[in-house]
């Protein structure tokens, strides 16, 4: 089996447990779950992050934020997946009383950095994060994950303004480019486009990318940070939202839609058998 | 007043690396020996606040004390969200500090006049508020803080504000007896209580033996101090340069108001009335619209104390 086929098979065993976990709980969000899951895998599971399962308190971990928190579902299953907790804790999500909500928390789960929800919060944390590692000549990086549509909170352009003036070239930028909001097409509601000249602009390398593809994600996620030592990196990742379970995909409605028990059978099928 | 908190946290910072002073643009006469000096711990995040508090929150949380200083409604309200979350929410150490508690921009209009900062910080979870009257109070209280890793907001004066002539200690989350008196208290907040305690005066003159108390935090509130006081006073005033809702009269009254006993004593609430002033002039003048000077509360004082 080819890394590539690893990964591809840790990540539909990821979808499966999101979906299992939103259709137990009743809750939202499939699609942006879905979104990201790919991401996660090269991230968590390609060994792109320099981090210790074991000891998750490390001090020279490589940090994650999930800055559009609500997709947090996957990254829940993700950590599971990559040993930080036992898989069964996922059975908590949805219950009374349980610390795993709908939104990442601090201090919830072992490998969760930081608390989001809501949105444009996430890459000002990471770069206090980057800020002191470069002050403690620490060599970890901080990924911020971001979705298109949040990149309409203005938080995020004072960020993206700083960070270039600044030359945090130990922080990386990834944005969840699914095209999809709330109710309805990014590229309708509230354009971002040029976003990679917009980007780039403030002083950023961008590079695009296929956000499913993993032969791309572990080449250019993974990258040496020496062409760009100069400048923090941003990767606009292409991805579609509720990806994996097809007659879900591209449709703006699963962001907040909860599946019926007819949807959900349709979806375990489409998204077939782990082999 | 902001001199003494930008020289306290500058000289802890000289001995330990963690301690991080960032400004929204803010502080121009006093900053030149952390640029000079301390470049590694000074951040100028330019105007742009939210994106100002979420470093302090992620610097926090790489193990750094973190001290953000702006004008105090640029610094609690245009970036509120970002201190319930990443601040408060996650419940971390950085101290936000207000310049130019009430009117001290006075005549720059209510962009600038702090009258809602300790209403909405108060909502907020995990914060805590420290509201000093004096230059000296400014330094224990920063110093404090300084050895803290909690949430915190610092309200302080704008400038200029007289010291007192000789020390006097401050028991932080307590209130402070300044003025001693047994019929009546007045309970105040930062730099108007110097007109609590020359309402104090006048009251004496007229045979009024009134005690004034200075609150210095707000928040946790020396409940204990308010209980004792309502039980053993006929009336309870407070005084504060912020709008009557949601400050710290209505702090103070809802202690009173639990307390489990049938007679109350009298109480009333000076502070600024639910609307923005038009008006600009010096803070003496703005107090003034609405009676917040010794004479005025002095003479509701004794109105309401003769008719009870």
């Amino acid at each position: 089996m080819t890394e590539t086929d690893r990964l591809a098979k840790q990540a539909k065993i990821i979808r499966h447990l999101v979906l299992d976990m939103i259709y137990r709980a009743k809750s939202a969000h499939l699609g942006c779950a879905l979104s990201i899951v790919d991401i996660l895998a090269a991230l968590y599971l390609g060994d792109i992050l320099k981090i210790d399962p074991t000891y998750p308190g490390w001090e020279n971990r490589d940090k994650f934020i999930l800055s559009k928190g609500h997709a947090c579902v996957a990254l829940y299953a993700t950590l599971a997946m990559k040993g930080f907790f036992p898989i069964d804790i996922l059975g908590e999500y949805g219950t009374d009383g349980t610390s795993i909500g709908d939104h990442n928390t601090l201090g919830s789960l072992p490998g969760i950095e930081t608390t989001n929800g809501s949105l444009g919060h996430g890459l000002p944390i990471g770069i206090g994060m980057a800020l002191a590692a470069k002050k403690a000549h620490r060599s970890s990086r901080v990924f911020v994950l971001v979705g298109d549509g949040e990149l309409q909170e203005g938080s995020n352009w004072e960020a993206l303004m700083f960070a270039g003036f600044h030359k945090l070239n130990n922080l990386v930028l990834i944005v969840d480019n699914n095209n999809l909001e709330t109710v309805g097409n990014t590229s309708k509601i509230l354009s971002l486009e040029p976003l990679d000249k917009k980007i780039e602009s403030f002083g950023w390398v961008v590079k695009t990318i296929d956000g499913h593809s993993f032969r791309q994600m572990t080449r250019d996620l993974s990258f040496n940070f020496r062409p760009y030592e100069e400048k923090p990196f941003a990767v606009i990742a292409n991805t579609t939202k509720s990806k994996g379970i097809p007659f879900m995909e591209g449709d703006y409605i699963w962001h907040g839609k909860i599946p019926s028990p007819q949807e959900y059978e349709r979806a375990k099928k489409e998204l077939g058998e782990v082999v | 007043m902001r001199f003494e908190v930008i020289r306290t946290i500058y000289e802890a910072a000289l001995l330990d690396p963690r301690v991080i002073f960032m400004t929204g643009d803010l502080g121009h006469a006093h900053l030149e020996d952390y640029k000079q000096n301390l470049p590694k711990q000074y951040i100028n995040v330019g105007i742009a606040e939210q994106n100002m508090v979420g470093i302090a929150a992620g610097l926090a949380l790489s193990g750094h004390r973190v001290f953000v200083y702006s004008i105090a409604p640029f610094i609690t309200m245009r970036c509120y969200e970002q201190i319930k979350v990443d601040v408060c929410y996650q419940n971390i150490g950085v101290v936000v500090i207000g310049v130019g508690a009430g009117y001290a921009y006075s005549t720059c209009g209510c962009t600038h006049h702090a009258i809602e900062d300790i209403a909405v910080m108060r909502a907020l979870p995990n914060m805590r508020i420290y509201s000093p009257s004096s230059p000296l109070e400014a330094r224990v209280i920063t110093k404090y803080l300084l050895s803290q890793s909690h949430p915190a907001y610092l309200r302080i004066g704008k400038g200029g504000e007289p010291s007192p002539t000789k020390e006097y200690p401050i028991e932080i989350n307590k209130g402070l007896v300044i003025n001693p008196g047994d019929d009546i208290t007045i309970f105040s907040t930062g730099t108007i209580i110097s007109e609590a305690l020359r309402a104090a005066k006048i009251l004496e003159q007229n045979e009024i033996s009134t005690e004034v108390v200075n609150i210095h935090t707000i928040k946790p509130l020396d409940v204990e101090l308010i209980r004792n006081r309502a039980e053993d006073r006929n009336a309870i005033f407070v005084l504060e340069e912020h709008n009557i809702m949601g400050g710290l009269g209505e702090s103070i009254a809802r202690v009173i108001c639990e307390l489990e006993r049938k007679r109350k004593p009298i109480f009333r609430c000076f502070g600024v009335p639910d609307q923005y002033n038009h008006r600009a002039g010096s803070q003496e003048f703005m107090r003034g619209c609405y009676g917040l000077n010794a004479n005025d509360i002095a003479k509701e004082i004794m109105r309401l104390y003769k008719a009870a």
